[in-house]
Parts: C-alpha cells; sequence; structure tokens
C-alpha cells in the first residue's frame, strides 16, 4: 500500500496548479495519543486519505505517553499496514505534557513543516490541505486553523460553553491583542524551525500553552494565516468545563498580558 | 450556523444590547441639546443616573468575578487539604 501511495503521489505534483509546491515539501503530522486505541486507526486513515488526494508528501509521528488502554499495539499494526516511512512510532513511559510530546516528535521528523493536531477526532484531517493551501498563498510561518472566524465554528457545544468560549476569546482579544482570532486552538501548521524556536521560549503548559505560542510567535514577527475550522467536541463527561479551568485560565491570560 | 434557542438567546442579546446602546446614546448626546421643557425628558432619568449606573455595574461585576475566583480558589485548597 505503501508503494501505490508513492506512485499515486508523483503525478500529482507534476500536476499541481500552483507550481509553487516544491518537491521537497514535506508535512509531519505530530500525534501526541493518550487513551486513544478506538480513535487512532480513523484518524489515522482519514490523514493518509487527504494527503493521499491532494498529493503532498507526508510522515505521521505517533507519541503516545504508555497508554493503559493499548493504544501502542493499535499504532503499531497501522506501522505494519501503512509502512514504517509513513507511520513512525515515538512513545513515551508515561503522560508528560503536550510540550514536550511535540519536541519529542521534532526531534524524529523529517518533515520541514510541522502539523499539530488532537487525536480523538476533534480536528478533521480534511482541513489540512487547506492550511497548506493558506500556507503557500501568503507564505506564513504559521497557519491556525480558527473557530471564530469565516465558517469556522464548534460542534457539540451547548449555550453555557458558547458563552464562556466567547468572552473568553473577547478578554483575551482585547488584553493581548494576538492578531489572531483564536488562541487556545490546537490544529496548526508550523515551519519547523519556527516550532523549534517557539517551543523553546514558551514556559506555560495547557491551552495557555497554545496561547503562549501565538504571542510569543507576534513578538517574534513571525507571520500567522487562518482557515476557519469545525472543531467536533465529543464530550465523554469528564472534559467538562468547571470553575477550576476558568480561573487557570484567567491566570493564565494575565500572566501572558504581564510578562508579553 | 447555531440552532433553536441559541439563535434565539443569540438574538435577544444584540437587541438588548442596541436598546441599551440607542437609550444610553439619546440619554447622554441628545438629551443636552434638547429644550428642557420637551416631553421628552419624561422618559430618562437625571443625568447624574448616566454615570451612577454603569458605575455601580461595573463596580457589581468585579465584586461578582472576585466572589467566584475566591470561591473555586478555597474549593481547590480543600481539595488538595482532603486529600493529603
Amino acid at each position: 500500500m505503501a508503494a501505490e501511495e508513492a506512485s499515486r503521489s508523483s503525478p500529482r505534483f507534476r500536476r499541481e496548479p500552483k507550481g509553487r509546491v516544491s518537491r521537497q515539501d514535506k508535512y509531519s503530522v505530530l500525534l501526541p495519543t493518550y487513551n486513544e486505541r478506538e480513535n487512532l486507526p480513523f484518524i489515522v486513515w482519514l490523514l493518509v486519505k487527504s494527503f493521499s488526494e491532494s498529493g503532498f508528501n507526508y510522515e505521521i509521528i505517533i507519541i503516545d505517553d504508555g497508554s493503559p488502554d493499548g493504544t501502542r499495539d493499535v499504532a503499531e499494526q497501522l506501522e505494519k499496514i501503512y509502512g514504517s516511512d509513513r507511520i513512525l512510532l515515538r512513545p513515551r513511559e508515561k503522560k508528560l505534557g503536550l510540550g514536550t510530546a511535540y519536541i519529542h516528535g521534532m526531534k524524529h521528523a523529517t518533515g520541514n513543516y510541522i502539523i499539530i493536531m488532537d487525536a480523538d477526532l476533534s480536528h478533521h484531517p480534511k482541513f489540512i490541505p487547506e492550511f497548506i493551501r493558506k500556507q503557500k498563498e501568503g507564505n506564513f510561518d504559521i497557519v491556525s486553523g480558527t473557530r471564530y472566524k469565516g465558517n469556522g465554528g464548534v460542534y457539540g457545544w451547548d449555550l453555557k460553553r458558547k458563552i464562556i468560549s466567547r468572552v473568553a476569546n473577547f478578554i483575551t482579544q482585547i488584553l493581548l491583542r494576538p492578531g489572531a482570532s483564536d488562541l487556545t486552538g490546537s490544529f496548526r501548521l508550523y515551519r519547523k524551525e519556527v516550532l523549534q524556536k517557539l517551543i523553546g521560549k514558551c514556559i506555560s503548559k495547557g491551552y495557555v500553552f497554545q496561547m503562549e505560542m501565538i504571542v510569543r510567535a507576534r513578538q517574534l514577527n513571525y507571520t500567522i494565516g487562518e482557515v476557519p475550522i469545525s472543531f467536533v467536541d465529543r464530550v465523554y463527561g469528564e472534559s467538562k468545563l468547571g470553575g477550576n479551568e476558568i480561573v487557570s485560565f484567567l491566570k493564565g491570560l494575565l500572566t501572558l498580558f504581564a510578562t508579553t | 450556523m447555531a440552532t433553536g434557542t441559541d439563535q434565539v438567546v443569540g438574538l435577544g442579546l444584540v437587541a438588548l444590547s442596541l436598546i441599551i446602546f440607542t437609550y444610553y446614546t439619546a440619554w447622554v448626546i441628545l438629551l443636552p441639546f434638547i429644550d428642557s421643557q420637551h416631553v421628552i425628558h419624561k422618559y430618562f432619568l437625571p443625568r447624574a443616573y448616566a454615570i451612577a449606573i454603569p458605575l455601580a455595574a461595573g463596580h457589581l461585576l468585579l465584586l461578582f468575578v472576585g466572589i467566584f475566583i475566591t470561591y473555586v480558589m478555597l474549593k481547590n485548597q480543600n481539595d488538595t487539604k482532603k486529600t493529603q
């Protein structure tokens, strides 16, 4: 199957209308996973499908943090199916956090662009070719998927959650003036060296980390493009937005306001 | 697109803010130019309230936010004390 894809992707490069996608461009998708045994085959299939249909060169790096549900075994089987040039397994012993997962994944990435996304099917890989096209269009350093502009949005949120999200985004826009409409989103495309530099500079954790990346990127004068995406929130019951999350968000926001 | 009640609530919020905006603008900007005997002044409070009400509202907002944050942080402390 890997050979099939290789022969399918080279003719596509020559047919690419813009002509600016060079054959050297390779996109590494970093997929940090924790207990994604059921979603992982599906998301890998969607990634492979959208990349082979659009003809871009890619690899998928699965960074599993010692999931107890056997995600790693599933990943190993996927590696056999799609080939170890397309699927790279770089697991870790235990849950160590998103920032370090990115660092770990990047060490093994051979692409010159890095795509980060969630592995729980809240991000749909069909937007990735749009990210790539947007990046080529404006020669952006970063392309961020936004839920707050264009026809971007969220499926699966109730009214209370939507209001909280809009208010939070409003306060963020006022305090930080980031030049991007969605700061806490984690569906993004980075140039590899840009991501490396930004991770080196960021100190916060969780979704404040995603916010800090954009703010630091503006500080360093990187260009940011935006693509509207649909975020599908699969609420399994654990990740409800409690008072705790709200307060830590405000704390993180004020820290960023004070320090950048 | 938002559905059902969400759209209704959204439209309601937009309508409410438009009403407040027009009322307040008329109150503060238009009324000073209208003759003080005109009947329209009956519909507006004395202008001192144009400052007092937003100020009080702002204070209340800060108070609620402060109470919320204090409540969450105390609950957090209690939870970590219980698990220790």
